[in-house]
């Protein structure tokens, strides 16, 4: 057990470091991912066929195939194109990924408003488009907001898996130390307690914007 | 005010609307009754293209309205909707409700719009509840602040699909004074209702609608006393 709090109060500069790293990731990621989703969701409730078609397809394909798959498949791919640093290319395959689920989330709230909303507002002669902007969306945004925060609390903890493409944040900085040291338990240990300190940072937040917002009704 | 000719309209093989010809004069209150599912519901949407006729001819202000051609958000702003379950946008104050297309249509000055709508919730009785949010309304309420944000865009026509069918019934009757109210101010009304009480007092012309056509119509007193199709007679005992 001394050993444990040991490496934990050694390797914190070093964590803070990477957490840091894990944050940007999740927080960049997560902007992006948001801006795709909305944009996606819009195309699919357009009624527009091949809108809708681009859309079945970016989220069968996303929510069909694992997230690793999809980061080394960026990694590896693009990197043939164009240059990409492991960052850009962790953050980009992070939000092409959160950004399907996130579609899925408003394009269900969008959904869930009742029918009558948007017949009341084309009868005061609203077009489409300024009904949903203004009438639509708003109802939308707020029931959104407690999924929303669980797929945020999902892309914090998928964000692990850049990992693999050698950027350092939480995860890796744990196998690194692991590996040295052979106390793959502690660190891994360790690790966990980072992630649950940051999700439960991320729950905290969200509960207050719920409350907030009053997102129950 | 409104024409329309020989009006068909299917849900997929269901025929709901079999040839409906109907006039509507200006400052005219029309009311139309039926049995649920006779197509009066269907028939007022199709005048608001909520819904979208399959054949035959619709005119609203002498011109005929091709939904392919004629921007519809132009056509609806001239004609005023009232819907069954007030559909009021609960996330606007009433205020914001009534002067939302004032202003975002209309594009009407915010402070011109404000004393604009406090005069439209004054006329409907609605005063003080500007500022409130539409659920802490009754029933009654909201739809008072419907007809309010309709008669906002100032429409040559207003629509009411059972206005008062979704309210408990001691509601009912403050919804039916602000109608009587629009009525006796020359608004020409297009209204689909079961309150035969205010046909009888309110319609210059009562429609009946059995089976997608209009089987019998004619004035109030007329149609109640001696109506002449069958099914006009089984329907009014049926109700009355």
């Amino acid at each position: 057990m001394t050993s444990f709090f040991e490496n934990l109060i050694n390797t914190f500069p070093a964590f803070m470091e990477a957490a840091w790293m894990t944050l940007r990731l999740t927080g960049v990621s997560l902007v992006l991912a948001l801006v795709i989703g909305l944009v996606f969701a819009l195309m699919k409730v357009t009624g527009i066929r091949w809108l809708a078609l681009i859309y079945n397809g970016y989220v069968g394909i996303i929510r069909g195939t694992p997230l690793i798959v999809q980061i080394m498949w960026l990694y590896f791919g693009i990197t043939h194109i164009l240059v990409l640093s492991a960052f850009w290319a962790g953050t980009i395959a992070l939000a092409i990924h959160s950004g399907a689920y996130i579609a899925e989330i408003f394009r269900g709230c969008i959904q869930s408003v009742d029918k009558g909303q948007m017949e009341a507002a084309e009868s005061l002669g609203m077009k489409r488009a300024l009904a949903m902007r203004r009438v639509i969306l708003p109802q939308a945004f707020k029931r959104a907001i407690p999924p929303l925060g669980n797929q945020f609390i999902i892309g914090l903890k998928d964000s692990s898996l850049v990992a693999f493409i050698g950027i350092t944040e939480i995860f890796s900085l744990s196998m690194d130390n692991a590996a040295v040291t052979f106390k793959q338990l502690e660190f891994y240990t360790i690790a966990g307690l980072y992630y649950l300190a940051m999700v439960a940072v991320v729950t905290f937040i969200l509960s207050r914007v719920e409350n907030r917002m009053d997102t129950a009704k | 005010m409104i024409k329309v000719e020989q009006l068909h309209k299917y849900f997929g093989d269901l025929h709901v609307l079999k040839g409906v010809d109907l006039n509507v004069a200006p400052r005219e209150v029309v009311v139309m009754i039926g049995a649920s599912g006779s197509g009066k519901s269907t028939l007022l949407r199709c005048l608001n293209f909520l819904e979208m006729k399959n054949s035959g001819r619709i005119l609203i202000d002498g011109e005929e309205v091709d939904p392919a051609t004629t921007p519809l958000n132009k056509v609806r702003e001239h004609v005023g909707m009232v819907f069954q379950h007030f559909n009021l946008f609960p996330h606007m104050t009433v205020l914001e409700n009534v002067i939302e297309a004032p202003v975002h249509v209309k594009k009407m000055p915010p402070d011109e719009a404000a004393k604009w709508g406090r005069a439209l919730l004054e006329k409907v009785g609605l005063a003080d509840k500007g500022d409130v949010y539409p659920e802490k309304l009754s029933g009654g309420q909201k739809q008072r602040v419907a007809i309010a944000r309709a008669l906002a865009m100032e429409p040559s026509v207003m629509l009411f699909d059972e206005p008062t069918s979704a309210l408990d019934p001691e509601l009912v009757g403050e919804v039916l004074e602000v109608m009587k109210g629009l009525a006796a101010d020359g608004m020409t009304m297009v209204v689909v209702t079961h309150e035969m009480g205010f046909a009888r007092e309110v319609a210059d012309r009562v429609v009946f609608l059995d089976a997608g056509q209009i089987a019998e119509e004619g004035d109030p007193e007329t149609f109640f006393e001696n109506p002449q199709h069958p099914n006009a007679r089984q329907f009014l005992r049926r109700v009355l």
